[in-house]
């Protein structure tokens, strides 16, 4: 019974050897090639990330010089009609 | 015989741990899987970041545009007011000068009010000096001179109040002791009985000869300073009167 449990296990690790060795993988460069493009793209979302904080932030300040200007308008109007009875 | 059994055991369990850990590395399939998949993902972020450089482009010719408009709408309004940037550092040093003033005035009491109310005209005549500059039309500085106009104005009504609130009710002569010279000395009044030509020509409809003052006779104090040049010569008046009516009745007296 021993026995033929010790060569059920050897034929197994035999079969599972043969399995993975006809198997066929990447070499160095084509991982190197993976690795790389994981890069691009962290890379990538980081520009993005940064791109999209450039533009909050200008359009933070376009809103302000938005006000600015609607306020300036607003203060030529009011200087006209003081000056008019000064 | 168990020695062989061991040895090949051993070597079937290397071979397994092997071959399953081999297993567990990528295959090429899944290389190529994976190869394409970040390819896509990749192309889609180079895409994403195109087009957010594109938008960051226009915001910030959005943004220069606004900054010139906004510079230009400040150049009319100084045009408007027909002044430069020192002129207006002029104009903003008046006011604060201005603010200096009526700040030291409004912290006096009433009598050294009275007693500086020229320097409120002279605020006055600043104020309405700046006034007329077409710097003060500028919301910034047409709101402050207001301000310090109420400031004024409310100093003139402290003045008004003071005075009116500065009053004496004559007593008697038995009672009180009451004459111009007892008033002036009063702690109250001036604690200063030379001080008591300010009382009569403070009075003059009522009083007509200081000597001469009567019980219940409302008189109004103005507040404590120093003679005046027309009191001091009020002053004298009164002397000489007094010297010359008394002349002739001394004269008998000395023969």
């Amino acid at each position: 019974m021993k026995k033929s449990l010790a060569g059920y296990f050897v034929a197994g690790a035999l079969l599972a050897t043969l399995a993975t060795g006809c198997t066929s993988r990447p070499n160095a460069e084509e991982l190197k090639q993976l690795e790389d493009l994981k890069a691009e793209i962290t890379s990538l979302e980081r520009q993005i990330a940064a791109k999209q904080s450039e533009a909050a932030a200008l359009q933070k300040a376009i809103a302000d010089k938005q006000a600015q200007l609607a306020q300036c308008e607003k203060e030529k109007a009011l200087v006209q009609e003081r000056l008019k009875g000064m | 015989m168990k020695l062989m059994k061991s040895v090949i055991l051993v070597a079937a369990l290397v071979l397994f741990v092997g071959s399953t850990a081999a297993a567990q590395e990528m295959t090429k399939d899944e290389w190529q899987k994976q190869m394409t998949e970040f390819t896509a993902k990749r192309n889609q972020l180079k895409s994403n970041l195109t087009a957010i450089q594109a938008e960051v482009d226009k915001l910030k010719k959005e943004d220069a545009a606004l900054a010139a408009a906004v510079k230009k709408c400040n150049d009319d309004l100084m045009a408007l007011v027909g002044a430069d940037a020192a002129a207006e550092r002029a104009f903003a040093a008046k006011l604060d000068e201005i603010d200096a003033k009526i700040n030291e005035l409004s912290r006096l009491s009433n009598q050294d009010l009275w007693a500086r109310k020229g320097e409120i005209d002279d605020v006055q005549k600043m104020l309405d000096e700046v006034k007329k500059n077409k710097l003060s039309a500028l919301s910034k500085y047409y709101e402050r001179i207001k301000e310090q106009q109420n400031r004024l104005d409310a100093l003139k009504k402290t003045l008004e109040t003071a005075q009116l609130a500065m009053t004496y009710t004559v007593g008697t002569w038995a009672k009180d002791r009451d004459c111009l010279w007892n008033i002036a000395k009063k702690p109250k009044i001036y604690d200063n009985a030379f001080l008591w030509p300010k009382i009569w020509q403070g009075n003059k409809d009522k009083i007509k000869n200081p000597d001469v003052i009567k019980k219940g006779q409302v008189l109004s104090i103005p507040p404590k300073a120093d003679l005046t040049k027309e009191e001091k010569a009020a002053v004298r008046s009164y002397w000489n009167k007094k010297k010359a009516a008394e002349q002739p009745a001394a004269a008998p007296a000395k023969q």
